[in-house]
């Protein structure tokens, strides 16, 4: 194959348009980066050539021939092979099984499932991905959010016996999930595909992973085309300037007031079954950073101050009291929690954004509905994200992945809380918003809330943070001051922990 | 500002189209015995205790639980509520006791749900037959019947206003009418209304981000599920007065034909969720489907394919609306 081309997509959902009438050729042997605002259409964009959702306009030639693509399965016989945005593992079968998801299984005797070869075949592409680390006979489902993605990206990676080779990867968003280590070894995979001579379709927020490994870059705005360009004779203004039709900073604000003089929490001594030995005080309008590789352990702290977890030994204050016993507890004394998975753990995805954005606070709106109120506060929050959407009670499953996320952020700063506990707050959420939900973060610290952020973006991590926690296998490795640190540092005492 | 399609709003329609098709044939057929106002007010009299069922049903289904014991529990009540009768006691600690029956039951499975973690599926397959092994045992397999049964109660399902004022000579509406509307009524009010109610539709979506978003999911679970069993048991109180006896299988029929009318519903919601008044209609297509055949003199075997047969079908044809987007 030399050339793909996909001509005249369209698609409106709802007579509302998502994609209008946007070109796109792919060539043999090139990363092509997809780019533009959340909700300007690129994963509706990869939707309609997966098949998944039907075109309303839709012509796919290769080398010149039109190719038929109406549904998943034509997609798969083209060669096309697809990683889509959203986390879809089945969560109750092992990681072998989601990995040959989709792909026969091997057989003995042409009858009996041949666990051993599927699990062999399984390891051998999370071991092209470097995630050794993964066993293929755990459950999926309790796998952290990187390995998740690292199965699903082997999936689209296993090779079948008798097919034709792939003729083309298409990525969205994938390093959302990812932490850097992880990213550096998909972007090998991506370089091996590339010279195997199959196409790839690169979706990514992250400016600096789109300049490092793509070769051409086509920006959507309001689901229309308005630029494509190699990648060479292009720059990082011109490209956010094409997404967002003007020049927007992603500079992180820095602080400009002191942080507060009161203690918003004190751990000392603190273990649980999945935390040891924590030890440090957090004051009002402090930024705490939190980072490692280890995930869950990230996780288990948060929760811990969300009230859930048992405390075996030492001590928790939280907003000069005892540590809350439940989640429910936490959130009416004015913490507030952004979890690390947005649809699994997040949101309810068919309803409205009104419910989604104000369910934990719903009491204050009065023991009867007062929808007008809602439907207010919930275009103020709105606005103060930046959330594309169509109205209050659109479902939230319509909405595009980042702006999810925007709807999850505006819950939890809501009520001004006086503790947010965020975990990737800006997964998946394009440049502008992203510099939104920064300033905003930035606004609480200053007006004394306390603010403890989990995170796998180091740029943010050290643009946010005043003081950085190394979590380990759920030991604090560290407590950093970030002055004068450098992401290579950061990233440096990261692994440092990890060997320790 | 309108993201629905005119297909969704199709789907979405479909089933009160279905309902009103169902109506105009009968009408069309028994054009004597059907479209009559007495006719109208003997069916909503006999749908009476399967709406006050249907609708607290809902009430967990929100939820995405559901609770197979409300049949028992509406035969346990009227049982309970009998027995006291026969012993003696007045009418309003029979009706007490069996409410209070009905509320701890459904507390009871709400608690193995919620706190013990066991699917709803199997607590209610669990206490269905706990449930009415107990009405068993209290009413010694007997019929309580006769003059056991005090006028008083078996009354209420004989009366009903009078609606000559309206230019009805004659009719009356029946007080058993009368209570499954104010049912629907609180449970509409509740579920649509009351942050309450809103915490339960939050819990359907999604019981974890529930969970961490501060609402207390266990205690509300276990709240609803205490709703649905007192609605049960009034339902089982209602059936009792209509035939002025108890015996303990008489509410065995109600459980299946409330989950179906529930998943009638539910083909109505915007994203196929339960809503109290789609609710209703699955009620009416069920009941008025059972009088109208009934009238046309359909074999009650046939009468029972047919109906499920449309249960199916409606549901199928929903299913295949929501498919591609
Ligand atoms: N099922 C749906 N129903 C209605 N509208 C939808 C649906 N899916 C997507 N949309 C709308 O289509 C538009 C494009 O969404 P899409 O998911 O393609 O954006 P995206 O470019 O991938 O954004 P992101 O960077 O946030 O992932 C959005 O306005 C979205 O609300
Ligand atoms: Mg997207």
């Amino acid at each position: 194959m030399q050339t793909l081309c996909f001509q005249g997509l369209t698609k409106a959902y709802g007579g509302v348009p998502a994609l209008s009438d946007v070109t796109l050729t792919l060539s043999a042997g090139r990363v092509h980066a997809l780019m533009g605002e959340n909700g300007a259409g690129k994963s509706t964009l990869i939707k309609l050539i997966a098949g998944v959702v039907a075109a309303d306009r839709m012509t796919v030639t290769r080398d010149g021939k039109t190719l038929p693509l109406r549904t998943a399965a034509e997609a798969t016989k083209a060669g096309f092979r697809f990683i889509h945005q959203e986390l879809n593992i089945v969560p109750q079968l092992s990681v072998a099984e989601n990995v040959l998801l989709g792909h026969p299984a091997p057989r003995r005797f042409g009858m009996f499932i041949d666990w051993r070869r599927m699990q062999d075949k399984a390891a051998a592409a999370l071991a092209s991905l470097g995630a050794e680390h993964i066993d293929v006979r755990q459950q999926a489902g309790a796998l952290a959010t990187g390995d998740k993605m690292l199965t699903r990206i082997a999936s689209a990676l296993v090779a079948e016996a008798g097919a034709a080779e792939p003729c083309l990867y298409v990525f969205d968003e994938p390093t959302a999930a990812l932490t850097a280590s992880e990213s550096t070894k998909l972007f090998d995979v991506i370089a091996r595909l590339k010279a195997q001579g199959a196409a790839v379709l690169y979706v990514s927020h992250r400016m600096n992973e789109v300049l490092q490994i793509c070769d051409d870059v086509t920006v959507l705005r309001d689901g229309r085309h308005v630029l494509t360009t190699e990648i060479a004779k292009t720059t990082r203004v011109e490209i956010i300037a094409a997404m967002t039709g003007k020049p927007v900073s992603d500079a992180i604000p820095a602080r400009t007031t002191p942080v507060g003089q009161g203690v918003a929490c004190r751990v000392t001594a603190l273990d649980t079954r999945d935390l040891s030995g924590l030890n440090l005080s957090l004051a009002e309008g402090e930024i705490l950073g939190v980072a490692g590789l280890d995930e869950s352990s990230q996780t288990a702290f948060l929760r811990l101050i969300l009230g859930q977890g048992r405390i075996q030994k030492g001590g928790l204050e939280v907003l000069n009291g005892p540590a809350p016993t439940s989640p429910e507890q936490a959130w009416a004394r004015g913490i507030a929690y952004v979890p690390r998975e947005r649809r699994s753990q997040g949101l309810m995805l068919g309803m409205g954004v009104r419910p989604n954005a104000l369910f934990p606070h719903l009491v204050d709106y009065g023991l009867l509905a007062d929808k007008r109120a809602e439907v207010a506060r919930t275009r103020g929050l709105a606005d103060q994200v930046r959330l594309r959407f169509q109205g209050t009670e659109q479902p939230v499953g319509q909405l595009s992945g980042g702006n999810q996320q925007k709807v999850l952020f505006a819950r939890a700063i809501a009520k001004n809380p006086k503790l947010l506990l965020l975990e990737e707050p800006t997964r998946g959420v394009d440049v502008g918003a992203r510099a939104e939900i920064h300033g905003l973060i930035r606004a609480l610290s200053t007006q004394g809330s306390a603010v403890i952020l989990a995170s796998s973006d180091l740029v943010e991590l050290l643009g946010l943070s005043d003081r950085i926690l190394i979590l380990q296998g759920g030991r604090q490795m560290a407590v950093l001051d970030r002055q004068a640190m450098t992401p290579a540092d950061l990233l440096a005492r990261i692994y440092a922990s990890e060997a320790a | 500002m309108n993201f629905r399609s005119f297909s969704t709003a199709l789907r979405q329609w479909g089933t009160f189209l279905g309902l009103l098709a169902i109506v105009v044939f009968f009408a069309w057929r028994l054009p004597e015995t059907f479209p009559t106002a007495q006719n109208f007010l003997n069916i909503s009299q006999q749908i009476s205790m399967l709406a006050v069922a249907a609708f607290t049903m809902t009430i967990v289904m929100v939820m995405n639980d559901f609770d197979l014991s409300v049949g028992s529990t509406a035969s346990l009540a009227g049982i309970v509520a009998a027995v006291l009768f026969a012993a003696g006691q007045p009418v309003w600690v029979g009706v007490t006791a069996a409410l209070a029956v009905g509320v701890l039951g459904g507390v009871f499975n709400g608690f193995l749900v919620a706190y013990i973690g066991i699917l709803p599926f199997i607590a209610t397959l669990g206490t269905l037959t706990m449930f009415s092994g107990a009405a068993f045992m209290i009413s010694d397999g007997k019929t309580i019947f006769g003059r056991d049964i005090p006028t008083e109660f078996a009354g209420f399902a004989r009366f009903g206003i009078p609606l000559d004022a309206i230019g009805l000579e004659g009719a009356k509406l029946p007080l058993m009418t009368l209570a499954a509307v104010v049912v629907l009524l609180m449970v509409w009010l509740l579920l649509e209304q009351t942050t309450f109610g809103r915490r339960l539709y939050a819990i359907g979506g999604n019981r974890v981000a529930a969970e961490l978003a501060g609402i207390n999911t266990r205690r509300l679970r276990l709240m609803a599920f205490g709703l649905t069993g007192l609605g049960a048991a009034v339902a089982g109180l209602m059936y009792a007065s209509r035939v002025a006896s108890a015996n303990p299988t008489q509410g065995a029929g109600l459980m299946l034909d409330a989950i179906a009318a529930v998943f009638l519903g539910m083909t109505m919601g915007r994203e196929g969720e339960p809503r109290v008044l789609a609710t209703l209609v699955g009620v009416l297509i069920l009941g008025i489907l059972d009088n109208g055949l009934t009238q046309m003199n359909v074999d009650s075997y046939v009468r029972e394919i047919l109906i499920g047969a449309i249960v199916v079908s409606a549901v199928a044809i929903s299913a295949f609306g929501q498919r591609r987007g």
